[in-house]
């Protein structure tokens, strides 16, 4: 008895059989407007996950991390420039920030499983999250602060003198924005201890 | 017997200052003080021991001890952004102490008090 090949091999056939009814040159931009059309389609859904709307769409960074970031001058200050979560906390270049959500989809599934749904679960958990992302940021040389501030742009002229001086001898000592500035958005876990 | 009676006075004297140190402490949120003093990045220009770009905060409440006007002073030293001396001689703004909710009295006179529980 014959048997008929399975589905995948009849689809792969397919796919692999040249075209007998379609020019090279339809099919061309047939393949063409379709990657513009995914690549659009992509990059908009992705762009929609860098919102401040979209971070704040869960109660979970809505009533804690949200609540205190709206109290910093990250937030609201003289100059009217105000930064969302997805500044600080994704990067700006595509592999990164691939790289960046790809990992923050598990974040999905502290949601499915409640890790942090009320205000004490997510005191308990704050200093691991906050060390796990002190931690991207150190890696990345604070590189999403640097996308705004610099050393080279800070003057000593403006700058009040005491902050002007640690940050020169930061800069010295090869430090970068993390290493100093936490809890700059939001509040400090309760175990924090500043480094003497 | 006057030497005896200075004696007691003195002791007296030690012990009621020990005690009303104590009750002074006993009444402050230690926890909530020094998580505002962090928050604030105080540490980084003080410590409660060593004179660092700032005073030590022992330093401070051994100048303000005993002194009615202190904690008035201090809460004003912290919240108007006056002019402070360092130690090379300059002047510059004291950073302003903020709280969460914003402008919080309670949470400004605790730390204040703790500092000068020091």
């Amino acid at each position: 008895m014959h048997r008929r090949p399975n589905v995948i091999h009849r689809c792969w056939t397919a796919l692999k059989r040249p075209s007998a009814k379609h020019s090279l040159l339809a099919l061309l931009a047939l393949g063409f407007f379709s990657g513009i059309i995914f690549w659009g389609a992509f990059n908009t859904g992705m762009e929609a996950t860098n919102t401040l709307e979209f971070c704040i769409g869960c109660h979970e960074m809505r009533d804690t991390v949200y609540q205190e970031y709206k109290e910093t001058t990250h937030y609201s200050n003289r100059s009217g420039v105000r930064v969302i979560c997805s500044d600080c906390h994704v990067p700006k270049d595509w592999t990164h920030k691939m790289w960046r959500k790809t990992k923050a989809s598990m974040e999905i599934w502290g949601w499915l499983t409640g890790t942090i749904n009320t205000k004490q679960k997510f005191e308990a958990k704050r200093m691991e999250l906050a060390t796990r992302e002190w931690e991207r940021m150190k890696a990345r040389d604070s590189i999403e602060c640097r996308n705004c501030h610099s050393y080279d742009a800070m003057s000593s002229e403006l700058q009040k003198f005491t902050p002007y001086k640690k940050h020169m001898e930061g800069m010295a000592a090869g430090k970068s924005c993390i290493d100093c500035h936490k809890g700059v958005a939001h509040k400090l876990p309760k175990e924090y201890e500043e480094p003497m | 017997m006057r030497i005896c009676n200075r004696n007691r006075v003195a002791v007296f004297a030690v012990a009621a200052s020990w005690l009303f140190s104590g009750a002074a402490l006993a009444a402050v949120d230690v926890d909530g003080a020094k998580a505002l003093a962090k928050q604030n990045n105080c540490f980084k220009c003080h410590s409660i021991t060593t004179e660092l770009d700032g005073p030590a905060y022992k330093k401070v409440a051994e100048k303000y001890r005993g002194k009615a006007t202190a904690e008035n002073r201090l809460i004003e030293h912290i919240t108007s952004g006056e002019k402070a001396k360092f130690a090379d001689g300059h002047e510059e703004e004291h950073k302003i102490v903020k709280t969460s909710p914003p402008k919080d009295k309670a949470q400004i006179k605790n730390l204040v008090q703790w500092i000068l529980a020091q």
